[in-house]
């Protein structure tokens, strides 16, 4: 094998990826994502509070035989904390969620109780997709994600302009493949 | 040899396809047979052996036709096979999408003198290609084109390179150009070591766990046993139960010793492995055969594992991964190598990690917290003993245990080391059972500097290296350090990868 030329590295040297600015994702999202959290409660509600409507609504029907009328406060209170924690997560993190795109990486961060901040480089990625539903159509957002092979360091960038979509990809596309 | 007309597999392939389809049929649908053969009529023999033949004719005749519509050829820079018996399929592999090429003989193919061949790409599951029957010589001549041109230019990393050894494990093999240096191969007394250094409790559990699962399907023939037996036997019964206790778990352990020995002679029996110019070669197997050819440019993980026994007995054993289709980890290749010995590992590492030998650029271990976080969740165990004992018993079971805990805990805590060279990381773990993990920066799919919350208040989070065989983490690291750390992998991936 011929020996690559290896210098030594002087760690000082190393452009830190810390001092960067990250850049955040558009405001709207935090509207979807809030959207999002809501419906997700309400159906989760609805399930739990389910038997009392309908002893409400109809004379002849008892909510519970074996547990007494007031059981559906146990997994109320367990949702509202575990979706208090969820609201927390969303709100507190989305302005830490952010995107910095160099010469050669591009790094995502996001995360309020649980950080993360993943790396990828432009030479690794297999492809990019960017996605859009039907509410994010709506509010002008697109989703990016990113294909690495094995799967593992694959990333989602959500909640992007539709016009700085446009412009990452073509940044992108021209840096991946053969970068 | 060539291959570009396409042409069928060897004749013989319809009676090993006749058997793969009639096994996988016997899998999934021997239920239905025998339920069917209960509740038509009352002849359950005469019905069974219908069934049988009826499974038989028609899992040939379905044979018959996927061998009759299966062909293979090579184009210029791929493999193309075409199959399937009314939805037809063309697949086309180009050779630089090949992962590995394997040979695999099973007791058919070993009777007949043939080979199987199957091709892994790195797309998702599925993609692979198999050849079942094709006559030996027409495989390793398909396994030499495949191979010449799916190591070709495109990897920087199998140029040919001759590598010294110290002297007593030279091949005969080893020529003055194609230098291919043997690396492990086992004889028989290796083998019964192998085997004798397995996790005998884990085999032991499985094999009563099969022999629970035989048992518990009848237990109408326990019952009737039991009841069959005088109401005066019971106490005698009773008593025989507790003498066969020690023989029982001695029985239990050899049972597990000796699924051990089996498997390992199943799957190890006369196993030969080298390296050369193209990469890593191994075969190994009894009733089943496996040649594996790998380009060293695509093995994405080395895994070095070694329990307390094997490092007594000098050896370790290495698992090789290849890129994988998903984040499930099915899919891509493994292949294990037991009994390496330390010379063995030195020739592969001078190949797969030449920058090894120069002296690392950074060493890091995790933060003291995670001593004390394992010590407290290893002495959790020890409130057990206030449930069920003594105070004073428990208070004294607890001491000891804290004691061994403490002791343990050391062990492990000193354990974990990354060792990150310029492009090369090493991370070990593990005291009793021993992990060494090395990958390479060049070939990182990205870095993840992870962290909850509390932690990142006192400046501590985990490294992830993602890799196409998988994501690796380094627990507990020093923010500096770990941020220092995923810059410099950053920079030296980007380093590597523009000069290819």
């Amino acid at each position: 094998m011929e020996a690559p030329s290896n210098p030594e590295i002087d760690l000082s040297s190393v452009p830190p990826l810390g001092a960067l600015h990250f850049t955040a994702v558009s405001e709207k999202y935090r509207i979807m994502r809030i959207v999002q959290w809501s419906v997700v409660q309400l159906v989760l509600a609805l399930c739990i509070l389910a038997p009392v409507l309908l002893s409400g609504l109809f004379e002849g029907v008892k909510v519970s035989a074996d547990f007494g009328d007031g059981y559906w406060r146990i997994p109320f209170l367990v949702q509202g904390l575990l979706g208090g924690f969820w609201l927390a997560e969303e709100w507190l993190g989305f302005p830490r969620r952010g995107y910095v795109v160099r010469e050669r990486d591009i790094t995502y961060r996001s995360g309020w109780f649980s950080r993360s901040t993943t790396t990828i480089p432009y030479s690794q990625v297999q492809h990019i997709e960017l996605t859009q539903g039907l509410f994010a159509r709506w509010l002008g957002l697109k989703h990016l994600k990113l294909f690495t092979a094995g799967g593992s360091g694959n990333l989602r960038i959500a909640g992007i302009q539709e016009a700085d979509a446009q412009v990452l990809r073509s940044v992108l596309d021209s840096r991946t493949g053969k970068g | 040899m060539d291959f570009l007309e396409p042409k069928r597999q060897h004749p013989l392939g319809v009676l090993i396809l006749s058997v793969q389809f009639l096994w996988k049929l016997g899998q999934q649908a021997w239920p239905m047979l025998i339920g069917l053969s209960i509740s038509i009529g009352d002849n359950f023999w005469q019905n069974a052996i219908l069934a049988s033949i009826a499974s038989l004719v028609l899992t040939g005749a379905y044979a018959l036709l996927y061998y009759l519509r299966f062909k293979y050829s090579v184009e210029e820079r791929a493999l193309i096979v075409e199959k399937g018996i009314f939805h037809r399929e063309r697949l086309q592999v180009p050779f630089e999408r090949i992962q590995t090429i394997q040979l695999f003989q099973g007791p058919i193919q070993q009777l007949f003198g043939l080979t199987g061949l199957r091709v892994d790409t790195a797309g998702s599951s599925g993609s692979e290609i198999k050849l079942v029957a094709i006559s030996r010589t027409a495989g390793e001549a398909l396994q030499d084109i495949l191979r010449s041109q799916s190591s070709g230019a495109t990897e920087p990393d199998a140029e040919p390179e001759v590598i010294e050894t110290e002297g007593h494990n030279k091949t005969p093999s080893q020529t003055a150009g194609q230098a291919h240096v043997q690396l492990v191969s086992l004889s028989f007394l290796e083998l019964v070591k192998v085997g004798l250094s397995q996790n005998h409790l884990r085999n032991a559990f499985a094999s009563l766990a099969l022999l629970s699962y035989l048992i518990g399907n009848r237990p109408e023939a326990i019952t009737a046993m039991l009841d069959a037996v005088p109401a005066f036997m019971a106490p005698l019964i009773a008593a025989a139960m507790v003498l066969l206790i020690l023989p029982g778990m001695l029985l239990f352990l050899m049972s597990g010793v000796a699924v051990s020995v089996a498997t390992a002679f199943l799957r190890y029996y006369n196993l030969r492995s080298s390296i050369g110019p193209d990469g890593l070669h191994a075969e190994m197997g009894l009733l089943r055969r496996n040649t594996f050819q790998m380009p060293f440019a695509r093995v994405h993980l080395t895994i070095w594992r070694s329990n307390w026994i094997r490092r007594k007995l000098g050896f370790e054993t290495l698992e090789i991964r290849q890129a994988q289709a998903d984040s499930g980890g099915q899919g891509g290749v493994r292949v294990s190598l037991p009994a390496m010995e330390p010379h063995h590992r030195a020739v592969l590492e001078n190949v797969l990690y030449s920058d090894m030998t120069e002296n690392p650029v950074m060493e890091v271990l995790p933060v003291r917290r995670l001593r004390w976080l394992l010590l407290a969740f290893s002495a959790l165990p020890a409130g057990l003993f206030w449930l069920s004992f003594h105070p004073l018993a428990a208070a004294l079971a607890t001491g000891a245990w804290l004691a061994f805990v403490s002791w343990t805990t050391a062990k492990r805590y000193g354990s974990f080391r990354m060792t990150v060279h310029s492009d090369t990381i090493v991370l070990e773990k593990g005291w009793f059972w021993r992990q060494r993990t090395l990958l390479r920066l060049a070939q990182i799919q990205g870095v993840e500097w992870e962290r909850h919350v509390f932690l990142e208040r006192r400046s501590i989070g985990h490294v992830v290296f993602h890799t196409a065989a998988g994501a690796r983490r380094f627990s507990y690291v020093q923010k500096s350090q770990g941020e220092k750390l995923r810059d410099f992998a950053m920079n030296q991936h980007h380093a590597q990868n523009s000069r290819a």
